[in-house]
């Protein structure tokens, strides 16, 4: 298929064939360009950096004692290996030789504490905080050994640790600058525009297929189409619409893959609030939702109506989508039986980037079919983060969350939207102290319908996700789980 | 002789180019007026399917949510008028007054004036509003009109004291002061009648300029906010669309275009028809 499309294209061009061939062999120590709308707003990933910080660091700067692979596995990555104790309290891991940190130092069991204890820590704003608060103690018998005890068990724990960055006890801020373990090592990062990765040569493990990469960060869709069209980028990792596929289909030398996505868009209420704190109210609003339409509106033949905050690649799906189905005369009903029968009136704080204003204009034209009239609040997403995630003043908000397997979310009643249902609360606790997977696959099944009958959110759908590169770069990451992007394997022939 | 030669054409372009700008903009307050009254569709209404080409159903076809362009075009029309009209009436309101207030003030306050103006006029029109709708809480079309207007006032202000100090010169603006007249009198009699037909064409000109950056900021998103369908944010929403549905982003850069001229042509028109010193004799 690359070489068929290659030699069409060195045709058209009146290449001679030779050159082409040998253009075709990969440059390693190419230069990879990567469009991205998600610029972090800064480096440290418990700081509240936004999935930008995911995309570029996961696996390519920072590694964790174990990495979720692109197929949704996880795997040992800083850990040789491991055993769990009979009753399931006390993790040993043995940790991989021979691993050094950017500056230097070697890797060390203090630096896995410290870095566990940097997510656990009061000031750390990881949304993964909660899931491992059951750590009770870290020891460090020696230098390669880690001891981790637990007040309960934890059955997703090596997955929660695939989130644990494992960074050097030396390092004092790293908001601005890293110290990591993995194969590339942070370049210049201008911010507002690009953040560069270079190739860490001293890498203890295989090393990248390619010199550098350059994340290059657009605030909107179009520009970022351009830029791949222009050749200023080289792979976009996230096509944000429908349409623009058009350009890269057919004739031009572009490769598009569609992969599984986790980033679903939901109507998130402040369900502390009237009147989101009333269930009724909120199965109203569902019900008056008509999402196949929307999904329709916003990517035509793609993306995939879940129904709840979970999807397909997490084991714990059911489908949910007949749960509160679209059906305004009994939003109506629903409305009056919570006591607002003429409706009421909200703000909707809408991120100001593609696609949530015109989401918000969707549910503001639906919403008006059943007198709730909505007020539409345009915010950038740095306010989004301040005023709705850590202030929570808001009333609705609209947003994209991009986890895999962050249904756990509805059972931290502090999280943003605020959602508290104590079985759902108990139901997640319990599924992390199952023994088997197959336990804790029953317990969040169980939980996710629960919340998904509270209509704890409007989940309004799942993102497909749409990887487009010129056809001269091949080997990245076609899924979309928890928007990383390895770029180590990505190779250009030039 | 000569005189009859140059004139005699410039009589019959001058007024096909105020009739041209009269029909222009003649169109667009029909539209803007008749939205008030009737629209073809609910604007909010999600009427047809997605993206769908003009037919006879939706002229212009229909956005991604399946609304009507046409409709929205029309409050588009409506939206671009208010703001020219309610931005061009603020600028007027602080610009003629700050204006002559300098034009007659001391000498050390007319400087100080002058040099604000000056200051002010160096940033570019855009900027300033952006900076006052971001100082407001909520963006709204209210918060954009005051915006331009404020920017618009500078530009407005120093016109208005040039001209004024043109005037104050004259040997009849003495006459009048040596016969006792109150300064209110000097300005109501004498000074605005000598300078309102350059301030009015300045005004359609700076009506020309507050529409296009009315749609400037609703494209960058400080605009009035959804549903008020501005032509600057169609064409923003049209953007990711612009190779399946180019009308989409087309309409909406047509009307503003239209607009435009139109109001530019007018003003053109009009200065040849208001001002004695270009009218031909």
């Amino acid at each position: 298929m690359t070489t068929k499309t290659l030699l069409l294209a060195a045709l058209l061009a009146g290449i001679s064939l030779p050159a082409t061939v040998l253009a075709q062999e990969a440059n390693p120590d190419a230069s990879i360009r990567i469009g991205s709308l998600y610029e972090p707003q800064n480096l440290d990933n418990t700081a509240g950096a936004g999935q930008g910080i995911n995309e570029a660091f996961n696996g390519n700067v920072y590694e964790a004692l174990f990495q979720l692979t692109d197929a949704g596995a996880v795997e040992p990555k800083l850990v040789d290996s491991y055993e769990a104790s009979e009753d399931g309290l006390t993790y040993t891991f043995k940790l991989k030789p021979g691993v050094t940190f950017h500056s230097g130092d070697p890797l060390t069991a203090a630096d896995v504490k410290y870095s566990i204890e940097r997510v656990t820590a009061e000031a750390s704003k990881s949304s993964r905080k909660k899931s491992l608060s059951t750590i009770t103690g870290i020891e460090t018998p020696d230098d390669q050994t880690v001891v981790i005890t637990l007040s309960a068990r934890s059955i997703s724990l090596p997955y929660n640790l695939s989130y644990v960055w494992i960074v050097n006890d030396a390092a004092t801020d790293i908001t601005a600058t890293e110290d990591g373990t993995g194969p590339y090592t942070l370049g210049e990062w201008r911010r507002g525009s690009a953040l560069a990765l270079e190739r860490n040569d001293a890498y203890w493990g295989d090393a990248p297929t390619n010199g550098e990469v350059i994340y290059t960060y657009f605030t909107d869709a179009t520009a970022l189409n351009n830029a791949l069209l222009t050749n200023a980028v080289d792979i976009i990792t996230s096509v944000q619409s429908p349409d623009s596929l058009a350009q890269f289909q057919g004739n031009s030398p572009y490769t598009v893959t569609e992969g599984a996505s986790t980033t679903k868009e939901i109507l998130a209420y402040n369900d502390r609030v009237a009147p989101f704190d009333n269930v009724k109210v909120r199965k109203a609003l569902a019900r008056a939702t008509d999402k196949a339409r929307l999904l329709n509106s916003i990517w035509g033949e793609y993306g995939t109506l879940i129904g709840s905050f979970v999807p397909p690649t997490d084991p714990w799906y059911v489908d949910l989508t007949s749960v509160d189905a679209y059906d305004v005369d009994s939003a109506k009903a629903l409305l009056a039986e919570a006591g607002y029968p003429d409706g009421f009136e909200f703000t909707l704080d809408t991120p100001d980037y593609d696609p949530h204003p015109i989401v918000a204009q969707f549910l503001q034209s639906e919403y008006a079919k059943i007198g709730v009239k909505v007020n539409i609040n345009i915010i950038t997403a740095n306010e989004w983060y301040t005023k709705v995630y850590q202030a929570h003043d808001f009333q609705a908000t609209l947003q994209e969350h991009v986890n895999h397997r962050d249904i756990v979310f509805y059972g931290n009643p502090d999280f943003y939207w605020g959602y508290n249902n104590p079985e759902v609360v108990k139901l997640i606790a319990d599924s992390e102290s199952a023994a088997t997977e197959a336990e804790q696959t029953e317990k969040l099944t169980e939980a996710n319908k629960l919340i998904a009958e509270d209509a704890a959110s409007n989940w309004l759908y799942l993102y497909p996700q749409i990887v487009v590169s010129a056809t001269n770069v091949t080997g990245y990451p076609v899924n979309g789980l928890n928007s990383q992007f390895y770029a180590y394997d990505i190779q250009k022939s030039e | 002789m000569t005189t009859e030669i140059i004139t005699a054409p410039q009589r019959q372009r001058r007024p096909l180019i105020l009739w041209a700008g009269l029909i222009l903009v003649g169109l667009h307050v029909f539209a803007g007026l008749l939205s008030l009254i009737w629209l073809p569709y609910d604007p909010t209404a999600m009427a047809g399917g997605r993206l769908e080409g003009p037919s006879l159903l939706h002229w212009v076809g229909t956005d991604r949510l399946g609304r009507d362009l046409f409709t929205q075009m029309m409050i588009g029309s409506r939206i671009a008028l208010t703001v020219g009209l309610g931005a061009v009436a603020i600028g007027a309101v602080i610009g003629v007054t700050l204006g002559i207030l300098s034009a007659f003030a001391t000498r050390w306050l007319d400087d100080a004036l002058a040099a604000t103006l000056d200051i002010l006029i160096a940033f570019p029109t855009l900027l300033i509003a952006m900076l006052v709708v971001a100082a407001s809480d909520t963006a709204n079309l209210w918060s954009a009109i005051i915006a331009l207007g404020i920017a618009l006032s500078a530009i407005v202000a120093r016109l208005t004291r040039i001209l004024a100090k043109r005037v104050l010169v004259m040997d009849y603006i003495t006459a009048a002061r040596t016969s006792g007249s109150s300064w209110p009198k000097i300005v109501a009699i004498h000074i605005l009648p000598n300078i309102w037909p350059t301030l009015a064409v300045n005004f359609a000109l700076q009506f020309g300029l507050a529409v296009i950056a009315e749609a400037s900021l609703s494209y960058l998103g400080l605009g009035a906010p959804p549903p008020n369908a501005s032509w600057g944010r169609i064409l923003q929403e049209a953007q990711g669309t612009v190779y399946t549905a180019p009308l989409g982003a087309i309409a909406p850069g047509i009307a503003l275009v239209s607009l435009a001229i139109g109001v530019n042509l007018l003003a053109d028109g009009l200065r040849d028809f208001i001002d004695p010193t270009r009218r031909a004799r």
